[in-house]
């Protein structure tokens, strides 16, 4: 199984697959690496040559933020806006959604799992 | 959708002649300002302003950071303190 960039180890799938194994490569830039690179989108991954990953960790470290360093950079915006208090950043700090979704119901993602209040009626009950 | 870079940012113009005169006479007097809907431009930085959130001004000091978000970000619209605890409210 080939390498790329650190730990990412890409499986048996199509190289433009595996590829998406990679944090911050989705199809979208898997199609453009493979592009740039010039390789067989299609070919498998463990058929890849040493020179081909090579290309494609290049061109990784050319053009794509990647991995790590794009955690970090997420990271660091997230805390930039909790920083100034603006209206998102004071949602994130709050772990509610900072788009503008409802949140009366649904927003499960960012509150996580259901705090049951007791002694609070439904709209059944009244 | 955003909006278009043929207009560029708006700003409202008003603010941004009372920051040109403070700035000729080198003061930072705070700005009442009831435009929430107006960006941030960096002629805006360092200065203080009271940003108007329906009820009332809040002061806001514009760092670099604020540059191209709007003031109305700044000032919370709404107060919500949490809900009331069953438990708490007995005792």
């Amino acid at each position: 199984m080939p390498r790329i960039v650190g730990v990412d180890i890409p499986n048996n799938k199509p190289v433009w697959i595996s590829l998406t194994y990679i944090h911050g490569i989705g199809r979208f830039q898997s199609a453009k690496l493979i592009e740039a690179c010039k390789l067989d989108a299609y070919k498998r991954a463990h058929e890849l040559t040493e020179d081909e990953v090579a290309r494609i960790a290049g061109e990784l470290e050319k053009n794509h933020v990647v991995e790590g360093q794009l955690k970090r950079q997420v990271g660091s915006n997230i805390t930039r806006l909790k920083d100034i208090a603006c209206y998102r950043g004071i949602r994130h700090r709050r772990g509610l959604p900072a788009r503008g979704q409802r949140t009366k119901t649904n927003a499960r993602t960012r509150k996580g799992p259901r705090k049951t209040v007791a002694g609070k009626k439904g709209v059944k009950g009244k | 959708m955003s909006r278009s870079l043929k207009k560029g940012p708006y700003v409202d113009e008003k603010i941004l002649r009372k920051v040109e005169i403070l700035d000729q006479q080198s003061r930072r007097d705070p700005i009442k300002i009831w435009a929430r809907s107006c960006t941030i431009v960096p002629e805006f930085v360092q200065h203080t302003f009271l940003v108007h959130n329906g009820n009332r001004f809040l002061k806001v000091f514009v760092t670099e950071d604020m540059v191209g978000h709007k003031f109305g970000e700044f000032a919370p619209t709404r107060t919500f303190r949490g809900h009331t605890n069953k438990k708490e409210e007995r005792r």
